[in-house]
């Protein structure tokens, strides 16, 4: 048993790394190819153009990309990713510190997200025409289709007005909600077709037909089977929202890694921007981690050969 | 796969100790948790809550001037003179000053018994440290351009521990105004450094706040990245206010880094912040307005801005994107354009009427700078037409566009910046002026950094662009035409034009006369020929209109930034802030 | 329920095909003293008598804050197919503002159908597009397994975490100054398609490696089907998902093209777009003072809930017992 597990272990853990590298070095050579770099600003600001050259040299700018891709290369195989030339500071002690106020942020938001969305998604699957149901799929769409910037000042409007939410800066509650409510309504939807679905299957039918109660087919038998679809895109929906989700992040003021990217694009810190795709990355990875063991503790048969 | 009972139970352990760290953080309010709660209540100053935009990268801001380090800058250094909101220089760390009969050698006196807010004294060392940081290669050129005359340094002298004399290379107008830009840093501690060449690496983020030693009304208590910044009333600062009582009033300034706007003015109408990072924008201010009559905030208007966007052509010899279509850098070209402009709609449109029509880059905001007897291009669509007919540009086919002599259509592109509102409506109502004159406008917007690199390598037709002034004096980048922000034809070695070398002789002029009347007479001709000239086209000055809580007393706002926090220490708060 | 959802559609798809004909104004008519201003009302009693349906001109009384009045001195009778378009009233007595003016005192409703045809197309194109790649893939991961499945899945991973903006930067900057309408729809529907189709593969791969599993997929499998057939075999069972993948995709890529308008590539002015209107709209005061700016919103969330109910289905409840 132990020895599958660590084998399992080893195996996630060795793609996971390819993944961190190929997309972390990709990020590297598609900001470098961009327009602008860490000097663009200086020029913005009148700087003269021997202070620049002097900046660029020290950078490195103007070296081959190859010899630049390199040079981030082999900072990365020491876990050095480099400086950010915008903050001043070395990029791992950023996207760690940024990586952990996401984390709690993100965290809080899943948990909401998946209590919520997953079990509301399987009642309104299996009882389409009930009147909860028929509040709530309209409720879960308007959540879908609101720009998630309206949603979040929206909120905050309503924070603000009643006084119900904290608006101060620690408070996680409110950005907790406007993250995880969108995300629950995406879950709730997919969970439901998938509900839907499970509830045509010929065993089912079977068995409803053999007299099992309709509930206990519902919760036990269907639900097992809707969650695959589910935990399919789970991977990607924790990935996500462990790399930090900007709108929510920049209305609610909370210092996570959206901001850090979008901080880092605007001042064109490509070292700032690979750094924050090794963390998109690892994110990822971990969600992928965390989707395949709930799909072994949920569905035990799933032979799946990876 | 294994599907051992004991994945199962390290994800239901994982789970738990999940759930219990979200529980724990939600119900303390998160790690995040706002410190200044625990005001001191016995004394009477009170703390200001202010929020802000951006982070620093560095409390030096001589070796990163931007906004948020010169905000930092200001809060906790000090300079030895300032401009104060009428334009006229008020002694900070220097207390008289007198110059010598030819302008050129000023002999200045520090305040007796100032110091910094470790307890040392400020002494005419740490001025000349100063200085010389300032002029120091590595520590950026924009402060060091500031003490510059003619491209040769100021020198400063010390005659003891509180006079020196500082001497310019050769006459100068601005005079000691020059060093309101200066802070005057601690040579205790910084010295060591530039000597060693890494003045960057010392008051980095990480810094210990205890570190940043400054002469300044606050000291910096606590940073905690992408979230607060926090200052304690420095008990060493010289500052008293006429009867005696020593300032600053407040006991500190709890500072919350928001990067969005919007945030921000919620954050104002909830009474949660008192002050913000700037002014606010024409949109809001019918919201601001309900807040301001429900007795929550009082709005100033601090006049005209002075930062008027430019509409500049790429006057560039030899540029490549107007070969096939010579038009485009005709100067009846650009003067139809301008005539073609109804400003007084922009005004009334995208601003409500909370701006004025601007002709050339100087506004009143500017004060004795502003002439208002130029020469202006009235909105007048039939000397548009008739200054495009003149260049050979008519309507050959009909279809409402002009064309030129062979047929091909007006049509021009101008590059914009994405994410200003007014900006970028701005610029939509002038593509719609345009059209109904037959002028084809494609508007580009483009993010930030994609802007400088199509600038540098030329490739565009006219750019709509503005720089943040950083003072109401005349700025040599812009209208020398060596000067980097010489839009239209930036960083020449030598003048393309004659007026342009005109007006580098003027500039020149006024900067070393020392009469400040003859100075504004000199530069009135250079606006005159910039009207008559026209290379650049500008629309409207906005006016700055700045809110602060009703809890603020003493807030001056002024045009230049930051508006409210520039003179932090006359701010107060009624009651004390209870 | 099903035939409302249907009329929904069928209203937008033909008011967005003939925008022009129901709008009083063209989308870039920028109205002067109209910024913000509120939606025209249409009154019936004029004092104490009936009329046929009827407006006032609105007249600004507040520039700075907002403020407009009906002028209630004369009735503006509504002129109906003149001047090409539905309904209308004369130039002299003011815009007609259904949905009321953005802030440059343009026509909402005008720009709202308008946009509609390109921003909703290129949302739909991109959704489309994503999916019919997403769907490819994803059974073929889940079908095959082994190193085509890792190798499919690695590929989507890795195009989920890159980080797009830049992608977008790079493609714009390598792109000519002025763009064409049709070359920036087609760009975005590109874009949407690439950066849509791994949701869409991950949960259509997890579908088709269960279905295979299934009793008559081993029987079509030793029957000797090839992959191909096998394939359309197994893809049906991800119908159900796909609907709803389209229901969640189309939102979010209209939400996108707001995003990389601002990066530069999204449809210049003075072309409506819904991505533009939104962005817009997203700040406290219009979302206080100038509620009106959010229809694109609202009609996304009905065009939303329509398609949500044609593409679900009816829902078979098989949870209760049948005889």
């Amino acid at each position: 048993m132990t020895g599958s597990l660590l084998s399992f272990l080893a195996r996630r853990t060795m793609a996971a790394l390819v993944l961190v590298v190929v997309v972390s070095t990709s990020a590297y050579v598609i900001a470098r190819l961009a327009p602008g770099d860490e000097t663009t600003a200086d020029f913005v600001a009148g700087v003269d153009a021997e202070t620049i050259a002097i900046k660029r040299e020290r950078l490195g700018l103007d070296d081959p990309l190859p010899v630049q891709v390199g040079r981030w290369f082999a900072g990365l195989i020491r876990l050095d990713l480099g400086e950010s030339s915008y903050f001043q500071r070395p990029v791992s002690a950023l996207v760690v510190e940024r990586g952990i106020n996401t984390a709690q942020l993100a965290a809080t938001a899943l948990v909401l997200a998946t209590l919520i969305g997953v079990p509301i998604g399987v009642f309104t699957g299996a009882y389409p025409r009930h009147i909860v149901s028929r509040m709530v799929v309209p409720l879960s769409l308007a959540l879908v289709a609101c720009p998630p910037l309206v949603a979040a000042l929206g909120l905050m409007l309503f924070a603000v007005s009643t006084g119900a939410l904290s608006i101060a800066p620690g408070a996680v509650v409110l950005p907790a909600i406007a993250l995880g409510l969108p995300v629950a309504a995406i879950l709730e939807r997919l969970q439901s077709q998938a509900t839907a679905d499970a509830m045509l299957a010929p065993d089912l039918v079977a068995a409803a037909a053999r007299g099992i109660p309709p509930s206990r087919l519902v919760w036990r038998h269907a639900a097992r089977q809707s969650l695959r679809p589910v935990l399919g895109v789970y991977g990607i929906v924790v990935g996500s929202l462990f790399s930090g989700s900007l709108a929510v992040e920049l209305v609610t003021s909370w210092p996570g890694l959206g901001r850090l990217l979008y901080d880092a694009v605007l001042a064109s810190d490509v070292t700032l921007v690979a750094g924050c795709a090794v963390a998109g990355a690892v994110c990822l990875a971990v969600g992928n981690l965390l989707t395949d063991v709930l799909r072994v503790m949920v569905d035990p048969r799933a032979a799946e050969s990876n | 796969m294994p599907s051992s009972r004991l994945v199962r139970l390290a994800l239901v352990g994982l789970l738990l100790a999940v759930v219990g760290w979200i529980g724990w953080s939600a119900w303390s309010g998160g790690t995040t948790q706002d410190s200044g709660d625990a005001a001191d209540a016995r004394t009477s100053g009170g703390r200001l809550k202010a929020t802000y935009q951006t982070e620093p990268t560095n409390f030096l801001r001589l070796v990163a001037p931007t906004a948020a380090n010169q905000m930092v800058s200001l809060l906790t250094q000090s300079t030895l003179v300032r401009l104060n909101a009428a334009g006229e220089l008020e002694p900070r760390l220097a207390s008289t000053w007198t110059s010598s009969e030819d302008g050129l050698t000023w002999t200045m006196t520090l305040r007796p018994g100032a110091k910094f807010s470790d307890g040392s004294p400020v002494t005419t060392a740490d001025v000349a440290f100063s200085v010389r940081a300032a002029l120091a290669d590595k520590a950026g050129s924009a402060a060091a351009g500031d003490l510059r005359v003619g491209g040769q340094p100021v020198t400063v002298q010390a005659l003891d521990d509180a006079r020196f004399t500082l001497t310019f290379p050769s006459p100068h107008g601005a005079g000691i105004a020059i060093l309101e830009s200066l802070p005057i840093l601690p040579r205790h501690k910084l010295e060591a450094a530039l000597d060693a060449g890494n003045l960057a690496a010392v008051w980095v983020p990480s810094v210990a706040p205890s570190d940043v030693v400054g002469a300044g009304p606050f000291m910096l208590k606590d940073y905690v990245p992408g979230q607060r910044l926090v200052f304690d009333r420095n008990p060493h600062f010289y500052g008293r206010d006429d009867a005696g009582v020593a300032l600053p009033y407040l006991d500190g300034i709890d500072m919350t880094i928001v990067p969005e706007y919007n945030t921000e003015l919620l954050r104002l109408q909830a009474g949660e912040t008192d002050v913000i990072t700037d002014r606010l924008l024409a949109d809001d201010l019918a919201v601001m307005r309900q807040s301001e009559a429900a007795g929550r905030v009082q709005l100033t208007d601090a006049g005209p801005t002075l930062d008027v966007w430019t509409l500049w052509f790429n006057l560039k010899p030899g540029v490549t994107s107007a070969e096939g279509r010579p038009w485009l850098v005709a100067p009846e070209f650009r003067r139809a354009i301008s005539h073609a402009i109804n400003r007084q709609t922009i005004v009334d449109t995208v601003y409500l009427g909370q701006a004025i029509p601007a002709y050339g880059p100087v506004t009143p905001g500017h004060g004795a700078w502003y002439v208002p007897t130029l020469p202006i291009t009235e909105f007048d669509q039939g000397r548009a037409r008739t200054l495009l007919t003149s260049i050979g540009l008519t309507d050959r086919d009909g279809d409402g566009v002009l064309d030129d002599e062979s047929g091909k259509p007006v049509r021009f592109s101008i590059i914009t910046r994405s994410g200003q509102p007014d900006r970028e409506k701005t610029i939509t109502v002038v593509q719609e002026q345009l059209r109904q004159v037959g002028i084809a406008v494609d508007l580009v917007p483009l993010a930030a950094p994609e802007i400088p690199s199509r600038y540098a390598a030329g490739e565009f037709d006219a750019i709509y662009f503005g720089a943040r002034q950083t003072s109401r004096e005349p700025g040599a980048g812009f209208w020398r035409s060596s000067g980097p922000f010489h839009f239209w034809n930036p960083g020449q070695l030598t003048p393309a034009t004659p007026w342009e070398e005109r007006i580098d002789m003027l500039f020149q002029q006024q900067a070393a006369t020392m009469n400040p009347a003859e100075r504004h007479r000199i530069f009135a001709e250079a606006q005159q020929i910039l009207a008559e000239q026209l290379p650049a086209l500008w629309l409207v000055a906005p006016r700055v209109i700045v809110p602060v809580s009703r809890r603020v007393r003493g807030a001056t706002p002024i045009v230049l930034f930051p508006p409210v926090l520039w003179n932090a220490e006359r701010l107060s708060l009624v009651d004390g802030g209870r | 329920m099903q035939r409302l959802a249907w009329a929904i559609v069928g209203l937008m798809t033909c008011g967005a095909l003939a925008a022009p004909g129901i709008s009083p104004h063209a989308p870039h008519e920028q109205f002067s003293d109209r910024s913000y201003a509120p939606p025209t009302r249409v009154h019936l009693r004029h004092g104490d008598t009936w009329h046929a349906p009827f407006v006032y001109r609105q007249v600004l009384v507040d520039r700075v804050n907002r403020q407009f009045a009906d002028d209630t001195s004369h009735r503006v009778p509504l002129r109906w197919f003149r001047g090409g378009t539905l309904v209308s009233v004369n130039a002299e007595d003011g815009p007609l503002l259904w949905l009321g003016a953005d802030g440059l005192g343009r026509d909402v409703w005008s720009r709202l159908w308008h946009g509609a045809r390109l921003s909703l197309g290129v949302a739909f194109a991109g959704a489309i597009g994503a999916l019919l790649v997403g769907t490819l893939l994803g059974a073929m991961a889940g079908a095959a397994r082994g190193l085509t499945d890792t190798g499919i899945t690695a590929v989507a991973d890795f195009v989920v975490v890159l980080p797009a903006v830049y992608l977008v930067l790079v493609l714009r900057s390598a792109m000519p100054l002025v763009l064409d309408t049709p070359v920036i729809f087609l760009v975005l529907t590109l874009l949407f398609a690439l950066a849509g189709w791994p949701h869409v593969a991950r949960g259509v791969r997890a579908i088709v490696a269960t279905e295979r599993q299934r009793d008559y997929a081993e029987a079509a499998r030793a029957a000797g089907a090839g992959r191909l057939r096998l394939l359309g075999h197994l893809v049906p069972a991800s119908y159900g998902f796909l609907r709803t993948e389209l229901v969640l995709l189309v939102p979010a890529l209209l939400v996108a093209e707001s995003t990389i308008s601002f990066l530069g590539l999204g449809f210049p002015e003075p072309v409506p777009s819904w991505g533009l209107m939104l962005r817009a709209a997203s700040s406290v005061s219009a979302m206080q003072t100038a509620p009106w700016m959010l229809s694109p919103a609202v009609f996304l969330f009905v065009g939303v809930l329509a398609l949500q109910q044609l593409a679900g289905g009816a829902g078979v409840d098989t949870a209760t017992p049948r005889r």
